[in-house]
């Protein structure tokens, strides 16, 4: 696994019990990675390391391309026409972006979770064993282990766990988002991706769901798309800064909000932009 | 963690399949939709074909004739399709200006618990069978129009230059102004439905600004709602055409199965799809080309109206998107 | 000055009498066409319940069709009409679903799926006479074994599809994009998403698409005249010619038999009174999963 793409030497304070950012290695790399919407340049010559086993908050003001990278992680913007992304992105190692690579293998290694909840018309049961059951054949009770397993990993299992066989759409906001988390947990992925999953909820469910990624960092290699910087803040290892498409500047959370390397950084975290 | 790292081997064979899978499933839908278009090719062909023996024996002159001979095997389309256009105008003449009325109404002047129940409700009609309206033609409507219509016609209309020879007949109540007026009767529910989505889809605060100027409920629906929506309107006019022009069993058993050209709308005609109904299972081999060839005709007319309907209502929808 | 004032102010106000009465007769005018159109299709449910409730009897569901000036009943017809919808239905229904998907999963917004679109939209409102003819070159003139049931069931299977077609594509396409995403998202193929997601998603809308389908075919009689035909027994065989109720209506309408008239109106109201629950339950499944989606 490759060194990180940046200085690893600079002074980072740990703001979490959890290993500092030092001594990480890659999970991830994108190397010049570029991507259009039809003829709308997105994403320019992005290179960045997402570290295993961390939490990489990628922030920037809406349309900054944020979010169009972190969809090029686990390639789901290939279901859309005229969306195409170049230049490499590596998976431990190997590059995704070629046309050779399993796209529903790549998707079962990176896990997904939306801005907006969305349960799967199916108990909540189902929602949990739905892709598991498409990739490992289980016994009736090893699947039951494996559901409650991951909703407690998602810290939903207390509150779902005498109404499994009821619908997933009965939950509510928050509650659906932690059955995502479940549901995309539940496949044991190496990568985690999470889309703003806290901007339709209330304060209280985003609280949880803060301290639910805290709780998941040591066991995933996370990215988070946030437009909040407190969020980003709190619960990242790293943060990378984006601005129309461009990486502005990437490094330790700490130092990122503490001394930001760059002009543009500063006014948006001090919030004279966005 | 305890997990068991699941076997890159099984992963590959799993990606193998599941992408297989994956074409296989697109190629089925992918013939499914080619089965849709090809049918509509289809259609037009199969009639084509069945009527070859009449188009090699009498040419284009089949479209242009009037004679309608099946002993001697001559064959001439212009009489039914004369009567399809008649039923049709007809149709139209009572329905358009009805569902308008019906659409302004439920769309503007209804009181507003009242706009959706009588709404569905014409809906729900759109959905009776044809057969159904044809026979309370036959049963219902026949011995009224003999009774009052046809003599009062005759008395009123009858005498009146130009237009009276239309109105001058005998008093049997079958012919085409019978057929017409039950069809108009069934596209009454299909147009003004569709005449009340679109008005529906006219944003309302564009119609509350106007109302807000002092705008009356008409200046509303005559300035705002209509300029909006007037190619979708055409479109429900059209589509509602479409279905006159092909309908069968409302207008089988009202129009008098003559083949037989006649000023009178009183006087008993025909329509392509009646006579295909009527005719078409007793025919000898001969008689049938000449339906097929019949039916050819009715399915590229239709074709083409329904296609302007399409397009019509598509340019409603379009602007829509845009907003 | 003050002359000039006033003067407008009767302009203005002669202009606001004139337009208030051009209002007012519009309105009316309206009000009337829909009395008529209510009052002619109301005239019509009357005629079909009066006239058919004479006919409905037990005899009406257990006896054939009788000869002239005899008693019997619908029973083939009833039973003809069951197994060709039934065999319509099954035979358009994943047809129409497989093409429906196609257009909303896979052509999108392209070219090639507009045109499709646009060609099963035509075939929609297409005469449904005109679709017998074309089964019957396609099926009962090539076979060479006549007029048989199952060639009436695939004529109505024709008018099936495209009905099935637009209710799954339209319906598909109202499952929200993240749907698809978060479960493509979990690597599961797109064909299991497809089916398992997507279809449970859109279940009520296709749902309510075949009951639909089922409504609309069950009262057709032109395409089922040189199709089908009809037979005054009961027959089980689907390879010969098989009755069905709107074919009876047809032939006994055309007939002067007064007993054979009541019949025909029987039929009609059993007819009618189907397709107006089918359609009833129809908007009833669309509307509770709407709510339910909100």
């Amino acid at each position: 696994m490759t060194e990180l793409a940046f200085s690893m030497n600079a002074p980072v304070v740990a703001h979490s019990p959890r290993p500092t950012a030092a001594n990480a290695t890659a999970k991830m790399s994108a190397r010049r990675l570029n991507f259009h919407y039809d003829r709308f340049h997105a994403i320019k010559d992005v290179s960045l390391d997402i570290a295993e086993n961390r939490v990489t908050a990628l922030i920037g003001p809406s349309g900054c391309g944020k979010s169009t990278l972190l969809r090029t992680f686990n390639r789901i913007y290939s279901i859309y026409p005229k969306q195409v992304a170049s230049g490499e992105l590596l998976l431990d190692g190997e590059n995704i972006l070629h046309p050779k690579y399993s796209l529903n293998q790549l998707r079962s290694k990176v896990g997904m979770v939306f801005q907006k909840p969305v349960p799967f018309p199916m108990t909540i049961f189902e929602n949990v064993a739905y892709a598991i059951r498409h990739y490992e054949k289980l016994s009736k009770a090893e699947m039951n282990l494996r559901v409650e397993q991951a909703l407690n990993q998602a810290a939903l299992w207390d509150e779902v766990k005498d109404k499994l066989k009821q619908s997933a759409l009965g939950l509510s906001g928050g509650q659906q988002q932690r059955l995502c988390i479940a549901r995309a947990v539940a496949l044991k992925p190496d990568v985690l991706l999470l889309d703003e999953p806290t901007s339709a909820l209330d304060p209280i469910a985003t609280s949880r769901i803060e301290q639910l990624i805290a709780e998941l960092a040591g066991e995933f290699t996370i990215a988070i798309v946030t437009h909040n910087m407190q969020q980003a803040a709190r619960c990242s290892d790293f943060t990378a800064f984006m601005y129309l498409g461009e990486l502005v500047e990437f490094g330790p959370t700490e130092k990122l909000f503490t001394q930001p390397g760059k002009k543009q950084t500063e006014d948006y975290i001090t919030g004279r932009f966005g | 963690m305890t997990s068991i790292p699941v076997a890159p081997t099984r992963l590959v064979t799993q990606a193998r399949r599941d992408a297989s899978a994956d074409r296989n499933f697109r190629a089925l839908v992918v013939l499914a939709a080619f089965i849709v278009l090809v049918s509509l090719i289809g259609v037009a062909f199969s009639m084509l074909w069945g009527g070859r023996e009449v188009l090699a024996g009498q040419g284009l002159g089949f479209f242009f004739s009037t004679e309608w001979n099946p002993v001697e095997n001559r064959y001439g389309a212009l009489v039914p399709i004369f009567g399809t256009l008649v039923t049709s105008v007809i149709a139209l003449l009572i329905a358009v200006p009805v569902s308008f009325g019906i659409a302004v109404y439920l769309t503007e002047a209804a009181p507003v618990w009242l706009r959706t129940p009588i709404g569905s409700a014409i809906e729900l009609l759109a959905g009776i069978p044809s057969i159904i309206y044809g026979m309370w033609g036959l049963f219902v409507l026949v011995p009224m129009m003999t009774e009052y219509v046809t003599p009062w016609l005759n008395d009123h209309l009858g005498a009146l230059p130009v237009i009276g020879e239309l109105f001058q007949g005998p008093p049997i109540g079958i012919g085409l102004l019978t057929a017409g007026f039950v069809l108009s009767i069934m596209v009454i529910p299909f147009i003004s439905s569709v005449m009340r989505e679109v008005f529906l889809t006219v944003p309302v605060r564009l119609k509350e600004s106007a109302y807000a100027l002092g705008a009356t409920r008409w200046e509303v629906v005559w300035n705002i709602v209509l300029p909006c929506t007037r190619s979708a309107v055409i479109g429900g006019v059209f589509l509602g055409l479409g279905r006159a022009l092909g309908e069968t069993m409302a207008v089988a058993y009202v129009v008098g199965n003559t083949v037989r050209f006649s000023a009178s709308l009183l006087e008993p005609g025909t329509t392509i799809a009646a006579l295909i109904a009527n005719d078409f299972a007793e025919a000898t081999d001969s008689y049938r080309s000449a339906l097929l060839l019949l039916g050819f005709v009715l399915f590229v007319v239709t074709f083409f109206i329904l296609a302007i309907a399409r397009l019509m209502l598509m340019r409603l929808s379009r602007r829509e998107g845009v907003q | 000055m003050n002359s000039v004032q006033s003067q407008q102010t009767r302009t203005s106000q002669r202009l606001l009498r004139k337009r208030s009465a051009i209002n007012a007769v519009a309105m009316v005018l309206s009000c009337a066409a829909a009395v008529f159109g209510l009052v002619f299709l109301g005239w019509i449910l009357w005629t079909t319940l009066s006239k058919g409730l004479v006919g409905i009897d037990w005899a009406l569901f257990t006896q054939s069709t009788p000869p002239p000036q005899e008693s019997g009943g619908l029973a083939n017809a009833f039973f003809g009409s069951a197994v060709m919808c039934g065999l319509a239905i099954v035979m358009g229904a994943p047809l129409g679903i497989a093409a429906g998907t196609w257009l909303s999963e896979y052509a999108g917004a392209r070219r090639i799926g507009m045109v499709v679109r646009f060609v099963n939209d035509i075939l929609l409102s297409a005469p449904s006479i005109v679709l017998g003819l074309f089964v019957y070159t396609l099926v009962v003139a090539q076979m060479g074994t006549g007029f048989s049931a199952i060639a009436g069931a695939i004529s109505l299977a024709f008018i099936v599809i495209p009905v099935i077609v637009r209710t799954t594509d339209e319906m598909l396409r109202l499952v929200p994009a993240q749907m698809r995403e978060a479960a493509l998202s979990l690597g599961v193929p797109q064909w299991k998403v497809i089916v398992q997601v997507l279809y449970r998603g859109a279940s009520a809308g296709i749902v309510t698409g075949i009951l639909l389908a089922l409504a609309r075919i069950s009262g057709e009689t032109a395409p089922l005249l040189f199709t089908s035909f009809g037979n005054q027994y009961w027959s089980t065989d689907l390879a010969s010619p098989m009755a069905s109720v709107p074919v009876v209506m047809n032939q006994f309408t055309a007939s002067p038999y007064e007993s054979w008239h009541t019949l025909a109106w029987a039929g009609a109201l059993v007819l009618t009174f189907f397709v107006l629950v089918l359609s009833l339950l129809a908007r009833a499944i669309l509307s509770r999963n709407k709510v339910r989606h909100d």
